[in-house]
């Protein structure tokens, strides 16, 4: 859960660092730190973000050197736990994303030894590991020091007097950026786009020399060929363009998200290739594991599947899965990730495999770790997200289980041909919610000033009203619930005052009718409610005081406007709060810890 | 002296006269041949040499940020700057002052250039600006030159008859922000640096250059690039189909068996032709669009994820983005009159159509006549007069 990155090449390695620490501050922001070797190694360290602890540090020298951006598991945000660690000699130091579980038997046994801790971390264990291996050569004292951890880490380490990195993971991201006469290691190709596109992935087990011009990859001891990859994201994806936050350009890119996942796919939907092999097997019932937003999604999918193919579908929390009662021989697991790396997820699909499952990734990143583990892999084609709260890697999630559920039904031509039309005017659809973003802005600065919201939904909304709620709780700290439509009057309504808005899901299916009689029982008892209905709902605003306009769409396609407007209302609740958008208080965007 | 590296490009105006489609973006971003005006001007600074621009954004700015982005897939670096209310071309360039570098170029996004038409201005130094000799027109402002000097600009064309015209195009160093003051047109802002004993060089230009004022100018500025328009076939031609003459077609595009298509015409990416349907000249179709069978386009500028029922019959017509129209629908052309903020123009149209209408089966739109953005029109239904926007006609 942190970023890590290494430089090693003929220019000074201090301002490489820094600018590629921004490029991953998405992955942790509360503390951060750099080494860099030159006669000396020299390191400094802080708590903080990036652009405030570039103005402050000192000016260190080195062509060579490793930098570090972290969420604290181990140990509290001081600058004694920012990393880079080092050894006992000063000579040693390590940057490292992961969680070492032995941590406290080694750091007992070092300490006996007589090695010195400076921190609370798990990390400086592998530091003084090193220390205690080194003989001169680096590669093999970290492959015997890895030899004694137990854990996940993808590792950068800087030993003074030499011109090289080692770099080691397992079950970490991990990938090596390859430069003219420079190269350089780190959590995510999104560091190193500034300076190249050429890269290699590492896998798991793999420990990697890199020097300035030569790259060398061992696994198991033996010698392991990497091959170079072109990265087909650009640096432009990591920009603002003129956008205030990356959260509102990544909203606004959304429109082209769609078109871009669902290309190759019209006019006609064809089967998507991942069903060829898979496919084969009988699919009796699907599972659909992931968290957070893409828990979400898969929730959407639940009822997506379900409705168009007749396939018993469930979506659980990765977290919570558990394959001896929720998985058969025969069951698809599909794992939802926009990272390709989220721990919880990563496990799911790993334990249903181990039971003889099929398994499916989707996920947004080219060479991530569900790339290794999944049996087929589905792309969608977001592009780098950099906002810590997922908007449109969200909507091709959606896409991509759309189309999935369109590859799969039985229903006929006729019937598909029409569900692809509406789908291909989606994106104008999803414009129209974005033009319409001055109105949605203002009922959003009218919810800031509440401390309490609902959402509700019904059917395939009530997924909508959850990530609408969790938008708006992870960046404008606004306690946001969310509930199914028809549960809220037992129990919730005991909450509802004149200062608990409600959110509530109006799309004209069969979820209306019911959806205004659960609008008449909460607005009896005094909260504000503002219903996102369609833009032709002349019905609605006898029972709702403020209306969010979405365009009319087919009902199953209606999450990707609904959720769309309640993405923008979270964004100006939060702006107008003054809230830091895109890196909240405490999150990260890739969870690779368990 | 060093050249100049910089322009600061002014996209923020929001084009009144070219309503119902600036309703929702901004001048710059109407396409011509399936590119956005702005892509023409930063195409002619990229092959300049000129690769670093501030873009002053302002009215719907999302449409510029969002297609643009950093310009790293234009060859170019943008930075933006804003100009929340539209006051003025002077307004417009002081907002990017603290992006300027010492010296620079103004250049306005919302003209269709070329690279020659810039490129006396790029080894003059400032201060100048273009100036270029047309026919008699009031639609346009001119410049008073004395000795290769600017005397005056912004004079009424019948006071100054055969003055050439000034096309938004400057080179200045930072000193002109404080001319500019609090003064909102570049007129006052130019009168105040003569006066202050400032030499503006007039530099002349005779290369490409067309200003898109009505609805209509879109239709021949769309044929005058069309014809210019280099060939490329991507995406699937079914058996059957006829293309013939300077015709584009996108990735992912799929020509159904059976159609006809005379260039020049230029279809984008992913879209659906046909069976059977008919693509005549000067035609342009953006992406994601479907072309039902048996209809028949001719002279059209047709945007982004529009859906055209069978049968359809459309000319000279112009159908802005994310607009589904029914079949059996006629767009014909024929002289009209046409009344925009207040004047009026006889001109020969088709259809002007906005953004997101739905058109039920078998409308009849007569000549020149406008339908707004967001119209619901029932099917049958013959429309002989302007359509505001969001109307429901039953």
């Amino acid at each position: 859960m942190c970023g890590i990155i290494g430089y090693v090449g003929r220019r000074q390695a201090q301002p490489i660092l820094f600018q590629s620490l921004k490029r991953l501050e998405y992955r942790g922001y509360d503390s951060c730190g750099i080494a860099t070797s030159d006669s000396v190694l020299s390191l400094c360290k802080d708590v903080g973000r990036v652009v405030e602890f570039e103005k402050k540090a000192p000016q260190i020298r080195g062509t060579v050197g490793i930098g570090h951006t972290r969420w604290a598991t181990h140990g509290g945000v001081t600058a004694a736990n920012a990393h880079p660690h080092t050894d006992c000699t000063g000579k040693i130091a390590v940057v490292h994303n992961g969680v070492i579980e032995n941590f406290r038997e080694l750091r007992e046994r070092l300490t006996e030894e007589g090695h010195r801790f400076t921190s609370d971390t798990d990390t400086e264990v592998i530091a003084h590991l090193i220390e205690k291996y080194y003989e001169g050569n680096v590669e093999s004292a970290v492959s015997k020091a890895l030899g004694d951890i137990s854990g996940t880490y993808a590792l950068a380490i800087l030993v003074n007097g030499h011109r090289t990195l080692v770099a080691a993971r397992r079950e970490s991201p991990l990938i090596i950026g390859v430069g003219d006469d420079e190269n350089f290691i780190a959590s995510d190709v999104a560091a190193v786009l500034d300076y190249t596109d050429r890269v290699i992935y590492l896998e798991d087990g793999d420990i990697a020399t890199v020097s300035e011009s030569t790259i060398t990859v061992t696994n198991a001891g033996k010698k392991a060929k990497r091959s170079e990859e072109r990265v087909p994201w650009t640096i432009e994806d990591a920009q603002k363009a003129g956008y205030e936050h990356f959260m509102l350009k990544e909203i606004h890119e959304q429109p082209r998200t769609i078109e871009a996942t669902l290309r190759g796919y019209v006019p006609f939907i064809k089967p998507l290739a991942i069903l060829g092999t898979e496919g084969e097997k009988q699919v009796r019932d699907i599972t659909l594991v992931a968290c957070g937003t893409s828990y979400h999604a898969a929730l959407i999918g639940e009822h997506i599947l379900g409705k168009l193919c007749h396939i018993p579908t469930r979506a659980r929390f990765a977290s919570e899965f558990d394959p001896q009662n929720m998985a058969l021989e025969n069951t698809w697991i599909l794992g939802i990730t926009q990272s390709g790396e989220t721990t919880d997820t990563l496990r799911a699909l790993q334990r249903a495999k181990a039971i003889g499952c099929p398994t499916i990734g989707i996920t947004n990143v080219h060479g991530s770790s569900i790339t290794r583990i999944a049996g087929q892999i589905l792309y969608t084609q977001s592009g780098p997200e950099i906002g810590v709260a997922a908007t449109k890697t969200f909507l091709a999630q959606l896409t991509a289980l759309y189309l999935l559920a369109l590859s799969l039904t039985e229903r006929d031509t006729r019937t598909i041909e029409n569900l692809m039309a509406e789908f291909r005017m989606l994106p104008a659809k999803v414009q129209q919610v974005l033009d319409n973003e001055e109105q949605i802005a203002e009922h959003g600065r009218m919810l800031s000033k509440y401390e309490n919201a609902f959402y509700i939904g019904r059917g395939i909304n009530y997924p909508v009203a959850m990530e609408g709620a969790l938008k708006l709780k992870e960046i404008s700290y606004i306690h946001a619930e969310a509930y199914p439509a028809g549960e809220i009057k037992h129990g919730p309504f005991a909450l509802l005052r004149s200062n608990t808005p409600v959110v509530a899901m109006a799309p004209q299916d069969d979820t209306y009718e019911p959806m205004l009689t659960s609008i008449k029982e909460i607005e009896a008892r005094g909260p504000q409610v503002i219903a996102v209905a369609a833009e032709d709902d002349e019905n609605i605003q006898q029972f709702a005081q403020v209306v969010i306009r979405v365009p009319r769409t087919d009902p199953l396609f209606s999450p990707f406007v609904n959720t769309v407007a309640l993405q923008l209302l979270a964004y100006h609740a939060a702006k107008e709060r003054g809230c830091p958008i895109d890196l909240p208080a405490n999150l990260a965007k890739s969870v690779t810890v368990p | 002296m060093e050249r100049i590296t910089q322009a600061i490009v002014l996209a923020a105006g929001e084009g009144q006269r070219l309503k119902p489609f600036t309703k929702l973006m901004p001048k710059v971003m109407l396409p011509i041949a399936d590119k956005p005006i702005l892509q023409y001007v930063i195409e002619a600074l990229a092959e300049n040499g000129i690769r670093r621009i501030v873009m002053v954004v302002g009215y719907r700015k999302e449409y510029v940020q969002d297609y643009f982005g950093s310009g790293q897939q234009f060859g170019v670096e943008i930075d933006y700057a804003a100009q929340p209310q539209q006051l003025g071309v002077a307004h417009a360039l002081k907002q990017a002052r603290h992006l300027a570098d010492d010296r620079f170029f103004v250049i306005a996004g919302d003209n269709m250039i070329e690279r020659d038409t810039i490129a006396p201005l790029i080894n003059a130094s400032p201060n100048a600006m273009l100036i270029r000799s047309r026919e008699n027109s009031p639609r346009y402002k001119t410049v008073i030159v004395q000795d290769g000097r600017v005397k005056d600009i912004g004079v009424d064309s019948a006071k100054a008859p055969g003055s050439p015209i000034d096309i938004g195009a400057y080179a200045f160093t930072k000193d002109v922000f404080n001319f500019i003051g609090d003064d909102v047109s570049m007129r006052s802002v130019i009168q105040k640096m003569i006066k202050q004993g400032l030499q503006i060089t007039a530099v002349e230009t005779s290369g490409f250059w067309q200003d898109a004022v009505y609805p209509w100018d879109i239709l021949k500025l769309n044929d005058m690039i069309l014809s210019k328009t280099a060939l490329s076939l991507g995406g699937t031609i079914e058996e059957g189909s006829r293309i013939k003459g300077k015709v584009s077609i996108g990735d992912g595009t799929v020509i159904r068996s059976n159609c006809y298509i005379v260039g020049p015409v230029v279809i984008g990416e992913d879209c659906e032709i046909g069976p059977n349907a008919c693509i005549f000249p000067s035609t342009s179709i953006g992406n994601n669009v479907v072309i039902s069978p048996f209809s028949v386009i001719g002279n059209t500028s047709i945007g982004n994820n529009v859906s055209i029922g069978p049968n359809a019959s459309v000319q000279d017509s112009i159908i802005a983005p994310g607009t589904s129209i029914g079949g059996h629908f006629a767009a014909r052309s024929g002289e009209a009159d046409i009344t925009i903020e207040g004047e009026h123009h006889q001109v020969k149209m088709g259809a002007i159509m906005g953004s997101y209408s739905q058109i039920g089966e078998g409308v009849v739109v007569e000549p020149g006549t406008m339908v707004g953005n967001n119209c619901r029109i029932k099917s049958m239904k013959t429309l002989t007069e302007s359509i505001p926007d969001g109307a429901l006609v039953v």
